[in-house]
């Protein structure tokens, strides 16, 4: 959710392949702050879409939240909006009230996933996160078997260290900026969509001969119909990762093949663009 | 265990009864300091502004050293969680989700710093899920209705909260207890807290006339009684908590003379306790 840049949000829907998207917003990571939520049914609300939110810190108590049987609601939803906020604290209270299974059984079923910043890197197996001090690894929910590390185009020392733990061993993965979404279908990256003209995502892995190469992947603008340059930046985008949805079929004999989960900066969608990534750029780092 | 008191509140304080601080007031006095150092964690709460807010407003004009720790904004911290944690007299525990307050020290590891910060000497305190954690379990309606949990278990017992005001959360305690789910304890309304000191239970008091704290047990026949204990009615402290500058200088004022009043009376209650607890120890 950026403030004045509905791009991502727009496509995060579109994904859902629904006329009136059920979306579901999980602003736990943020310690459900009443600000985040407030501005959740600002952006989704309006008929656009059936909007609801859970609060895991009050459950006892209404306060406009989902209550009773989460998981029943939680799979019945078109869409799962996570917000960022922090990593460590949105796994912890995740997996204290089982939700951890609850998103890896939604995203078999088919529901489109998505989030930014901690709410993208959640989805992966290994996240890389500079929430306090240094940067630290953290074991992910892991529908996705990569790494990921957001706010790639922050302080330079987070991308520093996030090729060198890929160069000490942590699982390749994916570098992505603000205004950057990577939308995954499965575990397989479908594309890289901006909501910012100048935002990017990179892959980040080890080459034969034990050098950390970063490529940037071919991304696709939001704010453009055609090919034509894009508007101008507007500000510092926020949106890190979406998980997408399962394909349309949505449900596989192998689950994790046939749903679909965006993560890194951006969306997945089920849709119908490009098989996969092309390599730009590669940068040896 | 380290003698430092942990005070656990079945309600109350500056979360719950803004501008009838006594229970506030009650736990700084615990600190054996001038100006103790007081840590505040709305963990339970998912760090809202406005605890971090009144917690700021209220014992920043008392004399102490108030910090905040929200775990939600760890960005903001400038020195390690560890040194934050071992360095206070008083860590004050806010209420909210136990399930989600013991899940998040866990996974900062702060449930391990809190514990050794204690064997150190700091106090703890809190109230609803930040007073029931410390004990080996309590009733939390973190999931939406009232259930068994466990906690830390640095005191023996089960305690069970807002007694009085929400009624089942007793008798979740009491069937609990029955069943052996939940070890023998005690319960408190809102706005009674009791102390603990080495384990034992030292004291009870409360803001307000009707508060009320029962023993909770199991008998040799199987059936669970509670048994009221004695409660002592803390004088009322009187700040209005207020937005303007001149109301809160002149309300600070007048707190902190009630403040050291209060501390001079805990004072001397500590001290009688512990000289007690050494005769009695001599006497064994």
């Amino acid at each position: 959710m950026e403030p004045r840049n509905p791009l991502m949000d727009d496509f995060v829907l579109e994904l859902s392949g629904a006329d009136q998207p059920r979306i579901c917003f999980l602003p736990t990571a943020s310690g459900d702050a009443d600000h985040y939520v407030v501005r959740f049914y600002r952006r989704f609300g309006a008929g656009r879409t059936d909007p609801s939110h859970v609060s895991l810190f009050r459950r006892d108590r209404s306060a406009g939240a989902v209550e009773g049987n989460l998981e029943e609601h939680l799979l019945s939803q078109d869409v799962i909006y996570v917000g960022g906020g922090s990593l460590l604290s949105l796994l912890g209270t995740w997996r204290a009230h089982g939700l951890d299974r609850t998103l890896r059984r939604a995203w078999e079923q088919g529901v489109v996933l998505c989030g930014l910043s901690a709410g993208s890197l959640c989805w992966f197996a290994d996240a890389v996160t500079a929430f306090h001090g240094p940067s630290e690894r953290v074991t992910g929910l892991g529908l996705l078997p990569y790494s990921n590390c957001v706010h790639y185009d922050g302080e330079p020392e987070r991308r520093r260290s996030f090729r060198s733990m890929v160069g000490d061993g942590l699982r390749p993965g994916f570098g992505v900026e603000d205004g950057a979404a990577l939308c995954f279908e499965g575990t397989t990256l479908k594309e890289v969509v901006t909501s910012k003209p100048a935002a990017s995502a990179y892959e980040v892995a080890v080459d034969p001969d034990g050098e950390v190469v970063e490529r940037r992947l071919a991304a696709r603008y939001l704010g453009d119909s055609g090919d034509g340059e894009p508007a101008a930046p507007e500000g510092r985008a926020s949106l890190q990762a979406v998980a997408e949805a399962p394909a349309e079929a949505g449900r596989a004999s192998d689950p994790v093949a046939g749903s679909g989960i965006a993560g890194g900066g951006g969306i997945v969608g089920p849709g119908p663009s490009a098989a996969g990534p092309e390599v730009e750029t590669a940068v040896a780092a | 265990m380290s003698g430092a008191p942990v005070f656990c509140m079945g309600g109350g304080g500056f979360t719950m009864e803004p501008g009838r601080p006594a229970l506030d007031a009650y736990i700084l006095a615990l600190a054996p300091v001038q100006r103790p150092r007081v840590l505040f964690l709305p963990t339970a709460s998912g760090d809202p502004k406005e605890q971090v807010e009144r917690f700021s407003r209220l014992f920043g004009a008392w004399p102490c050293k108030p910090r905040v720790l929200s775990l939600f904004h760890l960005d903001e911290l400038e020195e390690t969680l560890e040194t934050l944690v071992l360095s206070q007299d008083i860590i004050y525990v806010g209420g909210g989700s136990m399930r989600n307050l013991l899940a998040l020290w866990r996974a900062h590891g702060v449930a391990d710093l809190l514990l050794e910060a204690h064997r150190r000497g700091t106090i703890l305190a809190g109230l609803s899920a930040g007073a029931m954690c410390w004990f080996q379990g309590g009733v939390s309606s973190s999931t939406g209705s009232p259930e068994p949990i466990d906690g830390l278990g640095l005191l023996e017992g089960s305690f069970s909260v807002h007694a009085r005001q929400v009624p089942e959360r007793g008798a979740v305690q009491r069937s609990a207890i029955a069943a052996g789910r939940l070890p023998d304890g005690w319960n408190a309304d809102d706005y009674c807290g009791l102390l603990f000191v080495d384990g034992r239970l030292e004291e009870a008091v409360a803001s307000r006339e009707d508060a009320g704290a029962r023993r909770v047990e199991r008998q040799p026949d199987g059936t669970v009684t509670e048994t009221e204990i004695p409660v002592r009615r803390l004088e009322p402290i009187t700040i209005d908590v207020v937005d303007g500058h001149h109301e809160r200088r002149a309300g600070a004022a007048l707190a902190s003379a009630d403040v050291r009043e209060e501390l001079r009376e805990v004072r001397r209650i500590r001290d009688r306790a512990i000289s007690s607890r050494m005769r009695a120890r001599r006497a064994g």
